[in-house]
């Protein structure tokens, strides 16, 4: 019995053990996420869509009613307009009712409804041999395709360009015989059925990574206002995890359902959980808020290395944890850096004639690789004198930023 | 959310250069293709072209409004050009290499254009100037051709864009402010709810306890002393998980009568029955309601269990006797047994484990414990924590 009751006491378990660098992120945080910037970041995309899609739908009609006389299938074209109107109408309001999501069943049908207006309207044209110069639904489900944008995976709509790329040359090919005459419409055709979407991904690409940072930002930012040293979230989700694996083990130790003594692998699983937790509840678990914003951001946690060995960024007032995380934040969204090392420390003794109001110095040295002093966000520089006096310099493509940053004296404190 | 700001500029910014060259490149493509034009216009609207691609290379890298400007005077000497020098009406292939420059590649400044007042008077006389142009330039008898007027719903799609880059933006600032509103808030409950359950300690040693013993398979343990032990911390352990305990507050125990159902009173229960199984029968007597903070209490209990393990360990008694009192500043213990007792003088305290254990915690929390014990008169230990 003994044995047990000397284990009891982590004071026993000898010193601290290296924690080190984690870069797993707990599943939940991940899945709020995607909620988020699902819900965030698509929100008024499709009524974009609608928009632009209503200005080239008018004009398209429009210009095939100015033509009715001179077309040869004029009808045949106007039911591939009715077939395009039909769709992109019965996928703005479902999606629209439906909170911006677009399930597969409903864009598959959307897809084919798309095909069959382009169908429609190039039979239509066959026989003109000009095929550029008289698509017009088929330019329209080019423009139909960004309804779908926001909703629907990059490659899918990438996908569906290329089809109606490749359809709308393959009748271009076979019908319109290629001269000085004739080939700028065909380009243009091409282009104006092709290129809206392209555009459209481009912008709702760039415009969802924005959001995406955005949210990594704030995630990070409510770091700051955190005590000197916390546990951070995947700790505390982490030992949660553990308390509930104890006590699915002892549970079906007590109702039998592990009968004693137990097998081999539920006592390694015993033996797993009682190290793991022993190290959770040892002190030292504990990491400064700096620490946690690096390793919980997507954007900062593969660029920034954090060396900070006793923990002194947790000395540091709200005002300059602000300043130094937007800066470092300004530093690493730049792109072509290829990493940015932030020591603190060691504190340094008061200078002598220093004012004697009980202020520590906490030297700060941040390293950008890979950088020039121009290539910087002149707001870092606002940024940076938040958190102190500071100067910098550049060798050999590393800029090195010192910061004295005076805080309050922790025994003070 | 400045920065916010700055990169949704920055993402603009880029899409002008992305639709400009595209737009500028296939223009060029159009009016070499379709039948190209005098040599001396080639000559006239290089400049212009040139201009144009300038400004949409280094639009890239500037916000200023300067380039916008000096792109779509590019252009527009590019048509201003072709209207001097080429006959009109312009052939078709050309005419549709104007539109692309007219309606595609110059209005791509409207995604930078479209917002406030300076702005959006340079993107009007933009458009207007355009859609006259290429009026002009493609407009024979009939007013308004295809050209100009696709040239006119280029700019306005653009402009829409711009827009809505700008406000969308605006509005999801809001909710993503919110968002951050909601990560502190969980930040914080996260983080008293790993407070919480480090503070558990006594918990923890006894769960931990029963793992140890489960890790040796259970061997040398009476079985069902095991199961009940370990269905009594499964059950703290749940506890642990739905009971709210507050950060700070104060836990309410009675250590007279039946404890509480609260998880510590079940902590304090347990321990008796803990050492119950291994043969030592704690009694406790005080009937003081112990009022303290969480993680005094948690450390107080703790130092009573180290205490009692020493006298189930060395004092060769089946019994122990725990005394809780406290006047108006502290909280006391009193474990006494009757056992064999030591010579303080020659038993060094450090082996007792009784310096790490009992009173390192208590002095983490502002508490004391001293000893008294002489062979053959049993020991007695005093622990005190105060009350706030």
């Amino acid at each position: 019995m003994s044995l047990g009751i000397d284990e009891t006491t982590l004071t026993g378990i000898g010193g601290r053990t290296g924690v080190g660098r984690r870069r797993v992120r707990t599943r939940s945080t991940i899945a709020a996420r995607r909620v988020h910037s699902a819900g965030v970041g698509s929100a008024s995309p499709i009524v974009l869509a609608a928009i632009l899609c209503g200005v080239q739908v008018l004009f398209g009609v429009a210009v095939l009613v100015a033509n009715w006389s001179a077309h040869p299938l004029p009808l045949l074209a106007a039911a591939a307009w009715a077939v395009l109107l039909f769709a992109e109408a019965t996928l703005a309001v479902i999606v629209s009712y439906n909170g911006e999501r677009l399930p597969t069943g409903l864009f598959v049908f959307f897809l084919a409804a798309l095909g069959v207006a382009v169908l429609l309207d190039l039979v239509s044209i066959w026989s003109v041999e000009d095929i550029g110069g008289y698509a017009s639904a088929s330019i329209g489900a080019g423009f139909a395709l960004l309804l779908a944008i926001a909703q629907r995976r990059r490659r899918e709509i990438v996908i569906a360009i290329a089809v109606l790329g490749v359809a709308l040359l393959a009748a271009i090919l076979l019908t319109t015989p290629l001269t000085a005459a004739t080939l700028p419409s065909q380009l243009i055709a091409l282009c104006l059925a092709c290129l809206p979407a392209a555009i459209g991904l481009y912008v709702v690409g760039g415009f969802r990574a924005i959001v995406q940072r955005a949210l990594d930002r704030v995630l990070v930012q409510s770091t700051i206002a955190g005590p000197r040293l916390a546990f951070g979230m995947l700790a505390s989700e982490e030992l949660a995890r553990l308390d509930a694996a104890a006590e699915e083990l002892l549970e079906s130790v007590a109702d039998g359902r592990r009968p004693l003594p137990l097998d081999a692998a539920s006592a390694s699983r015993a033996a797993t959980i009682a190290t793991e937790l022993r190290l959770h509840l040892l002190d030292g678990r504990k990491q400064s808020w700096l620490y946690h914003a690096v390793s919980e951001s997507e954007v900062l946690g593969p660029t920034v290395r954090l060396s900070d060995p006793h923990t002194l960024a947790g000395l540091l007032d709200q005002h300059q944890r602000d300043g130094l995380l937007t800066a470092v934040w300004l530093l690493s969204s730049e792109l072509q850096r290829t990493g940015i090392s932030i020591t603190l420390g060691p504190v340094r003794p008061q200078p002598p004639g220093a004012p004697q109001d009980r202020r520590r110095l906490v030297p700060i040295v941040i390293e950008v690789e890979g950088s020039s002093r121009g290539g910087v966000d002149p707001a870092t520089w606002d940024e940076l004198s938040k958190v102190g006096t500071f100067h910098d310099s550049v060798k050999q493509q590393v800029l090195r930023v010192e910061i004295e940053c005076w805080v309050a004296d922790p025994a003070e404190a | 959310m400045e920065l916010m700001g700055k990169e949704r500029d920055r993402l603009a910014q880029r899409s002008v250069r992305f639709v400009g060259l595209a737009g500028a490149i296939i223009a060029l493509l159009c009016m070499l293709l379709g039948g190209g034009v005098e040599p001396s216009s080639w000559v006239a609207t290089g400049p212009g072209w040139l201009l144009l691609a300038l400004a949409l290379t280094a639009i890239e890298r500037s916000g200023s409004v300067a380039w916008p400007i000096v792109g779509l005077l590019g252009g527009t000497a590019v048509l201003v050009a072709l209207l001097l020098i080429e006959p009109l009406p312009l052939g078709e292939g050309v005419a549709v290499g104007v539109a692309a420059l007219a309606g595609g590649a110059m209005p791509a400044f409207a995604l930078v254009l479209a917002a406030g007042a300076g702005r959006s008077v340079v993107l009007g006389l933009a458009t207007v100037s355009s859609v006259v142009l290429v009026e002009l330039l493609t407009g024979g008898a009939t007013l308004l051709t295809p050209y100009s007027v696709a040239v006119g719903l280029g700019w306005l799609m653009f402009a829409i864009l711009g827009y809505w880059l700008r406000v969308s933006l605006l509005r999801i600032t809001g909710r993503i402010e919110s968002i951050g509103r909601a990560y502190r808030a969980e930040r914080q409950a996260s983080e008293r709810e790993a407070q919480r359950r480090q503070n558990a300690r006594l918990l923890h040693d006894t769960v931990l306890a029963s793992l140890t013993l489960l890790a040796h398979s259970g061997h040398g343990v009476n079985a069902e002393a095991m199961r009940s032990q370990a269905g009594d911390d499964a059950r703290l352990l749940r506890q642990l998980k739905t009971s709210s305990v507050p950060d700070s507050a104060v836990t309410i125990l009675n250590a007279a009568e039946p404890v509480d159902e609260t998880p510590l009173g079940h902590t304090l229960e347990s321990v008796k029955q803990r050492f119950g199984r291994m043969g030592l029968q704690v009694n406790w007597h005080g009937s003081a309601r112990l009022l303290l903070p969480a993680e005094v209490l948690d450390a107080f209990l703790r130092a009573i269990s180290e205490c009692l393990e020493n006298v189930r360990r060395h004092a060769g008694v089946p019994e122990a006797h725990v005394t809780i009192s406290d006047d108006e500043h502290v909280v006391r213990a009193m474990i006494m047994d009757q056992g064999v007792g030591f010579d303080q003088a020659l038993v060094d305290e450090g082996r007792l484990g009784l310096k790490e254990s009992v009173v390192a915690r208590l002095q983490e929390v502002g508490g004391s414990s001293r000893l008294f014990s002489a062979p053959g008169s049993g020991t007695t230990v005093v622990l005190e924590v105060p009350k706030s």
